[in-house]
This record gives C-alpha cells, sequence and structure tokens, in this order.
C-alpha cells in the first residue's frame, strides 16, 4: 500500500514535469494513435479484400488485435521507462534511481510517465466494434466482457514480465535494444495475427522460449471461437504470473551485480 | 570532394556497430517473415492476383530488405537533436547548405545499411524462402535506379520532418506517421491494386508508391522502367520543398540549450 502510494505520487510528478511540454504531449499522444490505426488498417484491408486469414474473420482478428493493443498499452503506461533501462545502464543514469529511498524497479517505473491515450482510445474503440460484430453473429455471450477484462490485464502482466526479463539481461550485457526489437517487438507484432499463419517451428517459439501467444491467442480461442475451455484463460494467467515472477527474481539478481558506467 | 568525405565519415560511424546491427537483422528478417507468413495463409484459400503465392512472398521479401535503403534512414535527419542542443545554428553557419551537407551524411548511412542490412536479409531470404532471383543485368541496374531515387525521396521527406522540429521542437514521431503511412500506401505490405479506392486515389496522388511498390515491381520484371520518370518528379518537386524550407529555417532559427 505505502509503494501504490508512493508510485502513485511519482507519477503524478513525472507527469506534471511531462505537461510543461503541453503541445509535445498531445501532438505525440495524436501521433501514435493514428500509427496504431493506421497499423490495423492494414490487417482491414487485407481482410475486407479476401474475407478471412485461415477461418478467421475481421472481428475475430480485430479483436486478437485490439486485446494486445490496450495489453501493451497498460505495460508501457505503467512501467514506461523499464522498456528504456538501456539508457540508464549505458549513462549511468541508474545511480541516482538507486539512491532514493523506493525500490529501484518502482522507481524506473514511475520515471518518464507516457500515458498511452491514443492507443488506449485505439485498442477500445476498435475492441467494442469488434465485439459487437461478434455478438451480434451469436459468437459471444455477455461472460466474454469480464473474461476480456482479465484476458487483457493479464497480457499486460505478461508483456511486462517478457519485457522485465528482456531488460534484466542488459545488466549483463548493457546493450539490449536490438533484443528488446526480437523478444518485445516482433514477437508482439507476430500474435496480432492468428498464430496458425506460421510454421509450426514459430508457433512453438512463441508460445514457449517467448511466450507471448499467451497474452491475446490463446485466452481467445476459448472466448471467441470456443475452443478447449475456462482453463486456456487459466493457463494464460499462470503463464503470465510465472514470467513476471521470474522476471522479479532475475531483476533482483541483475541488480546486485550492477556496475555504474559513465560520470 | 565534400559529398565523399562525409558520405565516408558517416559510413566508416556506422561501422562501429555492425556488430550489433547484424543482431537488429534478425529481428528485421523476423518481421518480413511474419508479413510473408500473413499471405501465405491467405494464399493457401485465394489466388493472389497476379503474384500467386510466391510472387507475393518474393514482394515482400524484397521491400522488407529494401526498408533499409527507403524508409529506416536516420529520424528527421538528426535536425531535431540539433535543434535541441542548438548545434543547428552551428550547421546553418557552415559555408555548405544544410541540406547538402545533411544528404551526404545520409548517402553514406544508405551506403552502409545496403551492405550489411539490405544485402544480409535478402541474402538470408534467397537461401530460406523460395525466391527467384532476376537474371537480366538491366533488371538489376533499373532496380539500382529505382532504390537509388526512393532514397532521395526518402532523404527528402526526412529533411522536411526535421525542419519541422524548428517550430515544434518535436518533430520525432512524424518520422512513425509517415513510417505507418508508408506501410500502408507504398505498396509496402499490400499491392496497391488492392487498396480500396479511396486510399488507392491517395497512394497515386502521393509519392508513397515510388518507395516500394516502384521499385519491387521493376526487380520483378512486372512494371517498366518508364515509371521512373515518376521518381524523377517527385525528387524535384521535393528538392526544391526542402531548399525553400532551408531559407525559412534561417529566418526562424532559436537557439537553445547551451
Amino acid at each position: 500500500m505505502k509503494w501504490l502510494r508512493m508510485y502513485k505520487l511519482l507519477v503524478i510528478a513525472s507527469l506534471r514535469s511531462r505537461m510543461q511540454y503541453k503541445f509535445n504531449f498531445w501532438l505525440t499522444a495524436a501521433m501514435t494513435a493514428l500509427v496504431s490505426v493506421v497499423e490495423f488498417l492494414l490487417l482491414a484491408v487485407i481482410l475486407t479484400k479476401f474475407g478471412h486469414i485461415k477461418g478467421w474473420s475481421l472481428a475475430e482478428a480485430g479483436y486478437l488485435y485490439a486485446t494486445l493493443t490496450i495489453s501493451k498499452a497498460l505495460y508501457r503506461s505503467l512501467a514506461s521507462d523499464v522498456h528504456h533501462l538501456e539508457k540508464y545502464l549505458v549513462s549511468g543514469e541508474l545511480d541516482n534511481l538507486l539512491l532514493r529511498p523506493i525500490p529501484v524497479l518502482l522507481g524506473l517505473m514511475s520515471q518518464n510517465f507516457s500515458f498511452r491515450i491514443g492507443e488506449f482510445l485505439q485498442g477500445i474503440a476498435l475492441l467494442a466494434i469488434c465485439m459487437r460484430m461478434l455478438f451480434l453473429e451469436g459468437q459471444l455471450t455477455w461472460a466474454a466482457i469480464p473474461l476480456t477484462v482479465v484476458v487483457i490485464g493479464s497480457g499486460a502482466l505478461l508483456l511486462f514480465g517478457i519485457g522485465l526479463l528482456t531488460a534484466t539481461i542488459g545488466f549483463w550485457l548493457t546493450r539490449i535494444e536490438q533484443l528488446q526489437n526480437i523478444t518485445e517487438d516482433a514477437a508482439r507484432t507476430a500474435v496480432q495475427y492468428p498464430l496458425t499463419i506460421y510454421p509450426r517451428w514459430m508457433q512453438g517459439l512463441l508460445l514457449t522460449f517467448i511466450p507471448v501467444a499467451f497474452a491475446s491467442y490463446i485466452p481467445s480461442l476459448y472466448i471467441i471461437r470456443g475452443q478447449g475451455g475456462l482453463w486456456l484463460i487459466a493457463a494464460s494467467l499462470a503463464v503470465a504470473v510465472a514470467v513476471f515472477g521470474l522476471g522479479l527474481l532475475m531483476w533482483r539478481l541483475g541488480i546486485a551485480r550492477y556496475q555504474s558506467t559513465g560520470s | 570532394m565534400l559529398f565523399l568525405v562525409l558520405a565516408r565519415k558517416s559510413y566508416l560511424r556506422n561501422l562501429q556497430y555492425r556488430g550489433a546491427h547484424l543482431v537488429h537483422n534478425i529481428a528485421s528478417a523476423i518481421f518480413g517473415f511474419i508479413y510473408i507468413s500473413i499471405w501465405t495463409g491467405i494464399g493457401q484459400s485465394h489466388t493472389l492476383g497476379e503474384y500467386g503465392i510466391d510472387g507475393m512472398v518474393a514482394y515482400i521479401a524484397f521491400n522488407q530488405a529494401s526498408l533499409w535503403v527507403t524508409t529506416f534512414i536516420n529520424n528527421g535527419l538528426g535536425i531535431q537533436q540539433s535543434v535541441r542542443t542548438g548545434g543547428i545554428a552551428i550547421d546553418l553557419m557552415r559555408p555548405v547548405p544544410l541540406f547538402y551537407q545533411l544528404m551526404c551524411k545520409e548517402w553514406g548511412q544508405i551506403a552502409y545499411q545496403f551492405i550489411y542490412k539490405f544485402l544480409p536479409i535478402y541474402t538470408l531470404y534467397i537461401f530460406v524462402l523460395p525466391l527467384q532471383v532476376p537474371t537480366s543485368m538491366l533488371t538489376f541496374l533499373w532496380t539500382a535506379v529505382a532504390l537509388a531515387l526512393a532514397a532521395f525521396i526518402s532523404i527528402c521527406i526526412n529533411f522536411l520532418i526535421g525542419a519541422v522540429a524548428l517550430w515544434t521542437m518535436e518533430s520525432g514521431s512524424l518520422f512513425w506517421v509517415n513510417y505507418a503511412f508508408s506501410m500502408l500506401l507504398s505498396g509496402f505490405l499490400i499491392p496497391i491494386e488492392w487498396l480500396p479506392g479511396w486510399l488507392r486515389f491517395i497512394s497515386h496522388a502521393s509519392f508513397y508508391p515510388f518507395l516500394h511498390y516502384v521499385p519491387t515491381r521493376i526487380y520483378l520484371g512486372m512494371e517498366s522502367p518508364w515509371t521512373l520518370i515518376g521518381s524523377l518528379c517527385w525528387g524535384v518537386l521535393l528538392l526544391c520543398a526542402c531548399l525553400l524550407a532551408t531559407h525559412l529555417m534561417r529566418r526562424r532559427l532559436e537557439v537553445q540549450g547551451g
């Protein structure tokens, strides 16, 4: 509880410093929303032209895309600078955070707070449209709404866990941007689409080595396509908690090994 | 030769990081692989027009590799950073026009990326995908011209993006907006003839097709080199816009930082 309050205070402070440049804040928010819309438009154009991809309709693929977008926006809002740990390691800025009387991770999470309003709005709008379409076709029941909320939360935790694990590798390697590109960006982009379009080995990678498929694809199988059972959602949640737990453990190991660079 | 000196320096600077860049190529190759999988997924239940599955694989593979020549160049040519540090004042004072110095540096970067990114990624694809390589030398020549013109268009666009920073202090996100539009309108992922009418109209009215669609189709032998006249016209037009922007920038200059 004490930590939560502190986190809130730090986030507000960080937000206030950001709002000194109001125009930039809103410009960046609008731009990221636009980028996100255009990205989905790509998929929408393909699906309206060809009808479906491996049996997934536009509404289903949209659901997959939207839940993942919201999860990502949640993770990147709540833990903004975890993704940018490299900057702290290279410049030695992490020293400042180590000196503060709060857990370092919490300090990092509240630095440069960026509320990803654009992605939230785009994701929620898309999700609403797709779920409405699926309701009308009788593919969804009302139970889907609370389940979707759970999936978004567990997806955000999983993405955070993967991000944290990748970031902590930085304590050993220092430079991690290229690695993040693979484990965070490429892997997440891959599961924005139904997993079945990929060859077996790649499906395997996305289910085990970088288990990002559990963020939205696996639970969606149950929620919108009625495959498997409720256990798919429980499994997704378990994977998210396990990955995040591992991330925290590695973080503790890593930070004990931290050596300051820079001047 | 100032051009060669600047280009060479920027090439050598990049060379320092070639190890990290080669790792990065893995990520880039995976992205291309995702896009290819989308088309092979669709191709199993649909015919893919004049391309066919193999044609679409070749189309996307070439596009993904050529991103490193035509799209992923220095964000705003680095103008935003020099606005923030105040370095822009010195850059504008140099006895060489700003556009020319930045362009020379960028050509060095593009040459580097062609060798250390385009070639490794495309070579990888040749080994793992069923790709056909053109047999005629002339096709290679025209593709090279098309890519060079595309790179020039991209340099101009990024100069204009960077120039915005003199007014707004921030232009980094415009790079990503340009990137997103380019994904949609340049035929990078979807050949332009398959876009819905209104998007096709916008695309044809813009320079975007000359970044990916035209070079790739020339490479695949589906387009005549005459379309490059379009690239040339856009190049000249954008060059004029950049020169005008430089003129305005000199009057607008404010020194930030210290």
